[in-house]
């Protein structure tokens, strides 16, 4: 009896001493999202208080002015098909190499793995492109993504093909199907879950990188939502209420994608980090 | 019953195998090559000059100063971002009316780009900024700062921010690694008598060891690589107080000095990797002996 009353007791102070710290995250979070709701002179305070009036007109300001429905759609073509690749060549390539279990196939999975750990060379990946003649490209951007995330994807893919047992390809095999209709008809319809979560955490950190872009998107045309708004920010670095609307703009496709995706975060991410 | 490796044919891995070496691989032997060159811009021809491209990222006040903070930046957001995100995980993971709700709130800003966290601090970290103004109100006066224009204390700022952004990320891992733990293994230490401090040091610690390995190896591998961070807070300033590697090299390519920046590279992936990969092997150890 004291000893659950005392448990009790302990955990009011750290939902106490949670929520406040809580408050930490919310506050900077609500000075951007109500600032971008005010006048260009009331934001200045960067205080947290609600807009004295509504100023729903400084999304359409920023809208127009940012040029945003282009970079909108930039970044969906660049994030939706480095996505759609990576999945297809990493599930594809993860599921050759759990099941050959030959040297070859483990030095090849160690020289993905390498690429979870090293940095990108990003000078010479530009001359690459320069010879095979797409610098510049949105085509050029779509690749090194797909590039970028296939350590983490073929990792990701590997540890769940791993756990599906090979009897069902003996099977098919029997009955005369080649490599491509097992890959196919039967891992792929398996590996759903995975494949979302890998698209989720591509999406998010294809949307959100402004890295590659700044180096190789050489025509601001072809920019996505994060570099417009950087450039935004350096051309209207007075009005903090458009510059808070734009941010906002752009947080609004992973934030409804995470609403929408949670769970195949969570899941990932135990799948992926714990028992991987 | 066993079936032929050979049906398993390797052309499903070529697609995947071409885009990772042609795009990533290829560039990273390249630049291993010209890191010993002379690669300028403005110079038709390419000359090999051996070390001393890091003769002179040894003897440049900014390059070692630039190390420096990629090393000061790496170590503090490896242990805030860990430490606070244990403490966190083993708090939500408790019997909590707000959980569900709190773990959302401090999962959110990780899901945001680092441009918009970082374009949000900026006014904040002003001498006049929110930040300053909170401390003055609450009798605090002295721990006002310019904290992005006071160049001694200008990265532990930007290192702030990014443990102010990244540790739900690493809560989250957490989590997922406490809830794999089997609440046996406490009932049992209560009745031996273990209270909670010696539960958490001989149940938790260990058995929460994967997850501290892969974040450990994320953050500290994240932290070498920073970039966006200090381009967008502080592009490297005041004067050059916050360069870290990855603006030297932003800035190496601007300057059209190839060779130099293809050397500060090099430098960084060895740097990764010789931490990085023992690291792997130690925890990985580690956790098999458990």
């Amino acid at each position: 009896m004291g000893y659950s009353r005392k448990l009790a007791w302990r955990n009011y102070l750290v939902e106490g001493l949670l929520i406040l710290s809580s408050l930490l995250i919310i506050l900077p979070l609500l000075i951007m999202i109500f600032g971008s709701f005010m006048t260009s002179t009331e934001v200045l305070k960067f205080s947290l208080r609600l807009p004295d009036k509504w100023m729903f007109s400084n999304y359409a300001e920023v809208f127009r002015e940012g040029g945003l429905g282009r970079a909108f759609l930039n970044g969906m073509l660049i994030t939706g098909i480095s996505s759609i690749l990576n999945i297809l060549t990493s599930s594809a390539a993860a599921f050759i190499l759990v099941r050959r279990e030959t040297k070859l196939a483990n030095f090849l999975y160690m020289f993905f793995f390498m690429g979870l750990i090293a940095p990108m060379s990003t000078i010479t990946t530009i001359r690459v492109v320069q010879w095979m003649g797409f610098y510049g490209s949105i085509t050029s951007v779509i690749f090194i993504y797909a590039s970028l995330n296939a350590a983490f994807s073929v990792f990701l893919y590997s540890g769940f093909i791993r756990s599906i047992p090979k009897a069902l390809d003996e099977v098919a095999f029997l009955e005369g199907a080649n490599t491509f209709d097992v890959f196919f008809k039967i891992v792929t319809p398996l590996i759903i879950p995975v494949n979302a979560t890998v698209a989720i955490m591509v999406f998010m950190s294809v949307w959100n990188d402004i890295t590659i872009p700044l180096y190789f998107l050489t025509d601001s045309s072809d920019w996505t939502m994060p570099l417009s708004v950087y450039n935004f920010y350096g051309k209207y670095s007075r009005d903090w209420n458009l510059i808070f609307a734009d941010l906002v703009l752009t947080s609004l496709p992973v934030f409804i994608l995470y609403l929408f995706c949670q769970k195949y975060i969570v899941s990932g991410l135990t799948a992926g980090a714990v028992k991987g | 019953m066993k079936i032929s490796k050979k049906l398993y044919s390797y052309y499903l891995i070529w697609p995947a195998l071409l885009i990772y070496s042609i795009f990533f691989v290829l560039p990273a032997l390249i630049g291993l090559f010209y890191s010993f060159t002379d690669w300028r811009l403005d110079r038709e021809t390419i000359k090999f000059i051996g070390w001393d491209n890091f003769e002179r990222i040894f003897t440049d006040k900014t390059l070692l100063l630039a190390m420096k903070n990629t090393c000061i930046f790496a170590v503090v957001t490896v242990l805030g971002k860990n430490l606070l995100g244990i403490a966190l995980a083993v708090g939500l993971n408790m019997k909590l009316k707000s959980k569900n709700f709190l773990r959302a709130i401090f999962y959110s800003p990780s899901i945001l780009s680092v441009l918009v966290i970082s374009i949000v601090f900026t006014p904040m970290l002003r001498s006049e900024g929110t930040i300053n103004r909170i401390f003055d109100a609450v009798g605090l006066h002295s721990l006002s700062q310019a904290w992005l224009t006071n160049p001694s204390i200008v990265i532990w700022t930007v290192a702030a921010v990014s443990i102010w952004q990244h540790t739900g990320f690493q809560m989250a891992i957490y989590l997922a690694g406490l809830q794999s733990i089997s609440k046996d293994y406490y009932e049992a230490a209560t009745i031996d008598g273990a209270g909670s401090w010696r539960s958490f040091v001989s149940i938790t610690l260990p058995l929460l060891l994967p997850a501290i390995n892969i974040n450990l190896m994320l953050t500290l591998i994240g932290g070498l690589k920073v970039f966006s961070e200090v381009f967008v807070l502080t592009g490297g300033g005041p004067g050059n107080a916050s360069q870290v590697v990855g603006t030297i090299i932003l800035r190496s390519f601007g300057e059209g000095s190839w060779g130099l920046g293809t050397a500060v590279n090099t430098l960084l992936f060895a740097a990764v990797t010789i931490i990085a990969i023992p690291l792997l092997i130690f925890m990985r150890r580690k956790e098999v002996s458990e």
